[in-house]
């Protein structure tokens, strides 16, 4: 040590320095952990996956995109978008609660509401699964040319699904196909209006339905007569009624599920509705719910998870609370037929709002009503599925602010408690109830629809009837059907029996069984867009719900030429600019 | 105790009798001239004999020596001094001049340390013995107020991680500095290395706030926090130090919370103002119907809310497994106070034991420190034992090794500091009729009508008790120096910190609630976070003509962070038995279970010039090129540098004849820094992936199984490269009055450039993959850091001193990714964001309506412009576009959570033996959001409890028979709204400026008064010197906050909302520290 020559030393050292840094280079090389790379998934095996990834999002969850406010701004279900803003139903539980939704129930919701983006964002990400699906199937290289066919048919069938969901909700959206890549930079899309938007959408589905086999392994998946049934409700959309008639015809009179089963409406009105009897023949296109899977109830239908009495085990939050107005629509004459004229209004059914639980309280035993009430409309003193009696207020969070009804589609059976519902979440509303997207009763009215504007009212009214003759099946009667003696309502369905010769009348009724038929489903709102009927119908809602005690409906009102559509959010607005101007045009009145 | 000082002391008086058969001992003590007080660590020489020694603590020695002898002292920060002693004396009393202050004092300033005085770059040497004084268990609150332009947001519960910024927030994502502690570099965004040292093994704190911290590249844009740790020195000696306090929890109705009749009448006007009355009766599930209402006995009876009458208490039912809940909740009529429930007076202790010392040839500290601080919310705590051994060895004259090496154990159980619906949040929602336990001995909740949706507090936080959480953190380095050829030294360090966590917790299914848990279960989670470096390091330093003074350094640096997770749950146990609980023991059905892990690393070559011309003239230049593998290949390397210089005015012959001023530097720096803390390790790869819950679909309708599905999860970018922040400094050092006061100022402006920051792309991209950092996003901070730092005598018993730290900075955005200009954070529970980060506006900026008063009547409504749901008695907003009608253009930016400027302020005041010491900290000018109120003052938003002005000093319409639009006021001067059913636009259904407040605040952080007892009275019992004190922490807090604290914490880019913050508490200490 003693006759060291730094001479040497420095260089050697700096040396070594600069020789250690150069070898270490690789030690930056460190793989991506824990994720695949693109090369590992281009063959069938990792293309299928992508594409069961695509389906993955039609539960209105599943990813990071839109969850800012929950997944009740997402649901699969739009409860929030087509039901309550249809007036099918209140918000529900306390007014400041969830209270995004307010604006939106009185079509005056802003574009910088937060549910909007989320909603946006949610299906747009739907979108791009199904392309990438699209685009790596391209790049794989042992996939058969049948199963290029079904994937690529499949995959449109999804990307149509997600377009569709956002046109009915925003119309002028921009359509983006697999060529639309974050890579590339391409992503300022325009939006070019409602209809070539809907053409677009139109094409995915013709393409799925011409490409599509019948049979399809898995009752999850997309079949030719799923595509085909989408295909008529977007010529609906596109008042294409002709060919409406024709697929949906079809669909009705050939098509079968995906395992084979032909289509036919289910014996039961409520089997439509029971976890327990999911995908049966008349489920056209369903999202499968699943529950206890090891995910902590991410596949449950999250969406919907607030929207159960308040109280007690049937789950929580007490949101989506059906309206006044629906709970009377079902209201029928003395020949058990709906009033067209709204007059069901005047006199509204008598209901426990304003009497506090322990008061006592009997439900109406006199005013004939479509059976399909207690199916759908949760009130107290009748039998509410197994869990016994409605009780009244101690299931409602706020009767003052949100009326009496309870919420009954969705609902499971007390005793399916940990079957169809999760054991692992913060309520018993995370279950396993499917969301019937298309089902052969919607169907059955759309055909019936376009039949009256096509000059088939007699089909049509054979339609109709077809619904209502299940509608009246005793056997599905609520009381009977829980093994409990019914109560005493007065249960009255008829059909109608008169032969339909004027248009309007026809399309009155037609639509009135839509309404009632499908009620809490998460159609009307669009139903009323297509059939331009807003500034009458919801109007006249509001006014009436005001009328009987909701006084959220203060101040409500509709807008033709605005109201139809939901405003583009403004978060997107202002993302999608090109030389400093959006490349989105958003919509009128907005 | 007494046994092992006899270990001890031994061998060291074996070695003094040996010492002393050659020569006589010289012994002394070592003083300082300005005040008196012992100097410890000073050097002593006998000039012209190889003989040595070093003061202890009390700044005795004792040197062996023959003959008349000239003695040599020094010590850093005073001059040197010869002092001649007969050979007739063998005492010495040696009183050292202070040099100045400070200059004079070592410097750790990266890789290399300097002496203060030939600094050039801005640096916070933080006042150690100040930090300390204040009494909590994480380090990182104990700065608080100790360094200029330092920000640092904690709370009052134990353990919690603090916010710590260095010259405000310089990043949208992770703004935390780079922490060093003893050469071991943090993992990016982590202060754990920090935060859990043991107080009294800290030996310095000093913050690089400039360019200057380019020395550590990529990571040293947030500031650098360099800490180093007590080595051992002097004599050997044995100190034991220890504290013993009380917190004591504010009382009182702290909340302001209504009584369970205010309740009951604010159900009633609400329902009046709604107009759901019927001529004045009013239905409640809970109070009756009537024209008034009611308190019931019982809150729940079974399936009856709002129940008098006979109960049969054989009908309870509180277990699932027995069949129908059945539960019987007495209404508590005078109220329960759920503030007071939680919290209780919490004791808090400390106990540190150090051995330490120096020999000739070795330094060695071992201490050992257990701290058990509860925090004032029930079952909250953090419990800790620490050890260390720090050695250091010289082998031959010029090589050295050594090691610094802690160990910690810890448990902490805290609540979400801050957030929505935690324990403290709860004491404010749960309504006060509420019981703490129903009739058959559960817990009372919020199960039966008008009761709300929170939960029961103490329920949650008593069956909480039993999760546990045990952490052990390894952290350390081990170095070797080599001195050659006179000017060169090499050294080499390792360094890391291996962390290794564990826990498990409890789900009950609670029945009392509103909205109950759909089964019991149980989780557990285990993994280890580690990251290490190594860092090579050649230096040379000469000074050439006496005049020219140089040090060179280069090094070479590996770095590597990386951590592995695994977890799992289970649900549905038979039992609640926690001593049956394990993962096997559940339900496979809903089982759970996860694991992840990450890595990356990162190698950098690195050097550093430092220049001095006749001490007059500094120069520093520095540079390092940073390689990561964060990023893609072609933007995997990064430069940055710095350049510094400083003008010691003082030293110039002009200037000699200033009496007034002792010193004076003047300096500027320039540097290019960088941040990568924000970029993930996935950023440069497009991958492919999934999980159950966000891909895999049940394609066949089974209800519980799933098929497998991918997706894309993150969207790669390899283009994204370097953050590049570029700070300009210009400061001052001065020293004035005759050495008493101490000055530094610093004005900076630091640019942020080529932000990291997520990039904001279109939701037609699919935003469900993650998104990559891009660079894009520019901020600007612009700021002044001024220290004080005045000390005086006034006689020999009584001197005093003064430190003062201001910090006060402007953050602006300069540009944000994504065409929009600005993103959004801090979501609430309903309304969405309430903080907008836009261009040309401090980050966190509240962003919202701003109210301009309530509408009193109708012709007010139909004079301002159109807004939704105007009504009499709502809240009025400004037109700020002056269009005649309120929408979203209206929204403006109303609150800044960034303070004006940040005050710290010690005191010291020494007379005789008594010592007062007081921490003072003020935070100015920041806005707070108060969110609490949004659900406290508005009746609509869940029917928790709600605030006394919702029912006193709410807007009263005269005459409710009238249509709403025409009613007009009975109290037009209201400060608060309509208490009204109904949640719009017009009250709080948008984000508004209602929660605004002023959250300016002092705290007195600490006030200690202490004794130092006569070494002559303790030498009996084999004591060298003992101080006790008596210590008041959080003594009190001057602010106008309305809330339970003004300091409240929260992300870079959304901090000031107060979702509930855990206050400190003021705290009553005892202390004792002894040396052996």
């Amino acid at each position: 040590m003693k006759k060291y020559n730094f001479k040497h030393i420095i260089p050697v050292a700096l040396s070594s320095l600069v020789i250690l840094y150069a070898c270490n280079k690789s030690y930056l090389e460190v793989p991506a952990a824990g994720a695949l790379s693109q090369d590992v998934l281009a063959n069938k095996v990792g293309v299928e996956a992508l594409l069961v990834g695509a389906y993955s999002l039609l539960d209105g969850e599943g990813s990071s995109a839109g969850t800012g406010n929950g997944p009740w701004a997402t649901s699969s279900s739009n409860w929030v978008y087509g039901s309550v803003a249809g007036g099918d139903a209140h918000k529900g539980s306390d007014p400041g609660d969830q209270n995004l939704i307010t604006p939106i129930e009185k079509w005056n919701a802003t574009a910088s509401n937060g549910y909007l983006d989320q909603l946006w964002q949610q299906r747009y990400d739907g979108v791009q699964r199904s392309n990438e699906a699209i685009r790596i199937l391209k790049l794989a290289k042992d996939v058969t040319p049948a199963d290029v066919t079904r994937i690529t048919a499949e995959a449109r069938f999804l990307r149509g699904h997600y377009h569709f969901e956002l046109a009915k909700n925003f119309g002028n959206i921009p359509y983006v196909d697999e060529t639309v890549t974050y890579a590339a930079g391409n992503y300022m899309v325009a939006n070019a209006g409602n209809a070539a938007a809907l053409a677009k959408i139109e094409a995915d589905f013709k393409f799925a339905y011409d490409n599509l086999p019948e049979s399809m392994n898995g009752v999850g998946r997309a079949n030719k007569w799923a595509a085909a049934a989408y295909l008529g409700k977007v010529y609906m959309f596109e008042k294409k009624y002709a060919e409406a008639k024709a697929i949906l015809t079809s669909v009705i009179t050939s098509g079968k599920t995906s395992l084979g089963v032909k289509y036919a409406l289910t014996d039961k009105f409520s089997d439509v509705f029971n976890p327990a009897k999911k995908n049966s023949s008349e489920h056209i296109f369903s999202v499968q719910m699943t529950v206890n899977d090891g995910t902590g109830a991410a596949n449950a239908n999250s969406g919907d998870a607030l929207n159960f009495p308040y109280g007690g085990e049937t789950g929580c939050c007490g949101f989506f609370q059906p309206s006044f107005s629906l709970a009377n629509s079902f209201k029928v004459n003395a020949n058990g037929l709906p009033f067209l004229d709204e007059s069901y209004n005047d006199v509204p059914l008598k209901s426990d709002m304003g009497i506090s639980a322990d008061k006592d309280f009997t439900p109406d035993s006199v005013t004939p009503l479509d059976p399909r009430i207690d199916w759908t409309v949760g009130r107290r003193g009748v039998p509410f599925l197994d869990w016994g009696i409605m009780p009244g207020s101690t299931w409602v969070r706020d009767q003052g602010s949100a009326g009496p009804y309870e919420p009954l589609k969705h609902l499971f059976y007390k005793a399916q408690i940990g079957i169809f519902t999760d054991g692992s979440s913060w309520t018993n509303g995370f279950t396993a109830n499917n969301y019937p997207l298309i089902r052969l009763a919607d169907v059955m009215l759309l055909a019936a629809e376009a039949e009256v504007e096509t000059g088939g009212l007699e089909a049509a009214r054979a339609y109709v009837n077809l619904i209502r003759t299940r509608a009246s099946n005793k056997a599905g009667y609520v009381g009977l059907a829980t093994g409990k003696l019914a109560s005493p309502t007065n249960y009255q369905i008829g059909l109608y029996t008169a032969a339909w010769t004027d248009a309007a009348t026809a399309r009155k009724a037609v639509r009135f069984e839509r309404k009632i038929e499908l009620a809490m489903e998460g159609h009307r709102f669009y139903d009323i867009t297509r059939w331009g009927i807003g500034g009458t119908e919801l109007n006249a809602y509001a006014k009436s719900e005001l009328k009987q005690g909701y006084s959220t409906m203060a101040g409500a009102s509709y807008t033709t030429g605005k109201s139809e559509y939901l405003p583009l959010p403004q978060n997107q607005v202002d993302k999608m600019q090109k030389d400093g101007k959006s490349v989105l045009t958003q919509n009128p009145g907005y | 105790m007494r046994k092992f000082l006899r270990l001890i002391t031994v061998p060291l008086l074996l070695w003094g009798l040996v010492a002393s058969a050659q020569s006589r001992t010289i012994k002394g003590q070592v003083v300082s001239a300005n005040d008196g007080k012992a100097v410890a660590g000073a050097t002593i020489s006998v000039n012209g004999q190889k003989v040595s020694a070093i003061s202890g603590d009390d700044g005795s020695f004792a040197v062996n020596a023959s003959g008349n002898v000239t003695l040599s002292v020094k010590s850093v920060g005073f001059s040197g001094k010869q002092v001649q002693v007969p050979g007739s004396q063998n005492t010495v009393r040696v009183s050292l001049t202070e040099e100045s202050s400070q200059l004079n004092e070592i410097v750790v300033t990266g890789y290399t340390a300097q002496k203060r005085k030939e600094i050039t770059g801005a640096v916070s040497v933080v006042n150690v013995k100040d930090m300390k004084s204040v009494p909590s268990g994480t380090a990182e609150q104990m700065l608080q107020g100790q360094a200029s332009g330092l920000t640092i947001i904690g709370s009052g519960s134990p353990g919690e991680p603090s916010n710590v910024f260095v010259r405000g927030i310089t990043s949208f994502g992770n703004s935390t500095p780079l922490v060093i502690v003893d050469g071991v570099q943090s993992a990016p965004g982590d202060l754990s290395l920090f935060r859990d040292l043991s107080a009294s093994d800290i030996e310095s704190v000093q913050v690089l706030k400039d360019g200057q911290a380019a020395i550590y590249g990529a990571r040293g844009s947030s500031g650098v926090i360099i800490v180093t740790t007590r080595k051992g020195r002097g004599k050997p000696s044995v100190t034991y130090e220890s504290y013993y306090g009380v917190a004591m929890p504010k009382t009182g109705n702290v909340w302001n919370k209504l009584d369970p009749q205010g309740m009951a009448d604010l159900y009633w006007l609400a329902a009046k103002n709604s107009q759901q009355d019927v001529n004045g009766v009013v239905t409640s599930g809970q109070y009756g119907t009537g024209t008034s209402p009611v308190l019931p006995d019982y809150i729940k009876y079974g399936t009856k809310s709002g129940y008098t009458g006979p109960v049969d208490l054989t009908k309870y039912n509180n277990n699932y497994s027995k069949g129908d809940i059945f539960l019987i909740v007495p209404a508590n009529k005078k109220g329960t106070d759920w503030w007071d429930v939680m919290m209780d007076p919490a004791p808090m202790q400390s106990h540190t034991i150090t051995a330490s010392g120096a020999a000739d040839k070795s330094t060695y500290l071992y201490s050992l420190n257990y701290l058990d601080q509860k925090g004032t919310l029930l079952n909250t705590y953090l419990k800790r034992y620490t050890a260390r051994v720090n050695t250091t060895w010289n082998i031959k004259n010029n090589i050295r090794i050594g090691e610094n090496l802690t160990v910690f154990y810890k448990e902490n159980p805290r609540i979400g500091n801050n957030q929505e619906g935690n324990a403290i949040n709860n004491t404010a929602w749960e309504q006060p009729i509420i019981p703490v336990y129903d009739a058959g001995g559960g817990f009372g909740g919020t199960a039966g009508s008008q009761l709300g949706n929170s939960s029961n507090p103490y329920a949650n936080q008593m069956r909480a008790k039993d999760n546990k959480n045990f952490n052990w953190q390894v952290q350390g380095n081990v170095f070797a120096e080599v001195d050659f050829a006179k000017h060169f030294t090499v050294k080499t360090v390792f360094g890391g910190r291996l962390d290794n966590y564990h826990g498990f917790y409890h789900n009950y299914r609670s029945y009392e609630n509103a909205e109950n848990g759909s089964s019991n279960g149980y989780g557990e989670y285990g993994g280890y976070n580690n990251n290490y470096n190594w860092t090579n390091t050649l230096s040379y330093a000469n000074t050439f003509k006496e005049k020219h003074s140089i040090k060179l350094m280069a090094g070479y640096e590996m770095l590597k962070v990386s951590g592995r997770q695994v977890g799992g749950s289970r649900v549905n146990y038979f039992s609640d038995n926690t001593d049956y609980l394990s993962l096997n023991t559940g339900s496979p059905i809903g089982q759970n279970n996860y694991s992840d892990y990450y890595k990356t690393t990162g190698n950098s070559i690195l050097a550093k010039v430092d220049y001095a011309f006749n001490d007059k003239y500094l120069i520093g230049l520095n540079g390092r090129r940073d390689g990561s593998s964060v990023f893609g290949p072609d933007n995997r390397y990064g430069n940055f540098w710095s350049a510094s210089a400083g003008w010691v005015v003082s030293q110039e012959d002009f200037f000699k004849n200033i009496k007034f001023v002792n010193s004076l530097k003047i300096r500027g720096s320039y540097g290019i820094l960088g941040s990568i803390s924000n970029v993930g390790a996935l950023n440069q790869y497009t991958t492919y992936g999934g999980s159950g819950g966000s891909s895999y679909y049940d394609l066949n309708g089974t209800s519980n199984t799933t098929v497998l599905g991918f997706y894309a999860t993150n969207l790669g970018n390899t283009a994204t490269g370097w953050e590049k922040d570029k700070i300009l400094d210009i400061g001052f050092d001065a020293t004035v009055l005759n050495n008493k006061l101490d000055i530094s100022f610093d004005w900076y402006k630091k640019t942020i450039n080529g932000l990291l920051f997520q990039d904001q792309a279109p939701a037609v991209v699919g935003v469900g993959s993650q998104l990559p950092q891009v660079n894009i996003g520019d901020m600007q901070n612009t700021g002044i850091d001024l220290g004080l730092n005045y000390r005086d005598k006034i006689n020999n018993d009584l001197s005093y001193t003064v430190g003062v730290n201001v910090g006060a900075y402007k953050s602006t955005i300069i540009n944000i990714p994504g065409a929009a200009g600005f993103f959004e954070a801090a979501g609430t529970h309903n309304t969405g964001n309430q903080v907008r980060n836009a261009i040309g506006h401090p980050v966190g900026a509240f962003f919202g309506y701003k109210i301009a008063g309530i509408f009193q009547n109708a012709a007010e409504v139909a004079s301002s412009a159109t807004q939704d749901a105007a009504a009499p008695g709502r809240f009025k907003y400004v037109d700020v576009n002056k269009d005649g009608k309120i929408n979203d253009a209206d929204r403006t930016f109303f609150g800044n959570p960034n303070p004006a400027f940040t005050l710290g302020l010690n005191l010291g005041l020494t007379y005789k033996k008594f010592d007062v010491s007081t921490v003072i900290y003020g935070s100015f000018g920041n806005d707070v959001l108060n969110e609490t109120r949004y659900f406290q003052d508005f009746v609509t938003q869940f029917q928790n409890s709600k605030s006394i002005p919702v029912l006193t000093e709410s807007w009263l319409p005269a005459d409710r028979s009238k249509p709403r639009a025409e009613w007009t006021a009975v109290n037009p001067n209201a400060k608060y709204p309509i208490a009204d059913n109904e949640s719009t636009f017009s009250n709080n259904g948008v984000i508004n400026d209602f929660y605004k407040e002023d959250g300016s605040y002092v705290r007195v952080k600490q006030l200690s008064i202490g004794y130092t007892i006569e070494p002559s009275t303790l030498k009996r019992y084999g004591i060298d010197k003992a101080r006790i004190y008596v210590q008041g922490a959080n003594l009190f807090t001057l602010t106008n906050y309305s809330g339970l604290d003004p300091e409240v914490a929260g992300s870079s880019v959304s901090f000031g909302v107060d979702y509930g913050v855990y206050p400190p508490s003021k705290t009553f200490n005892v202390g004792v520290s002894l040396t052996f």
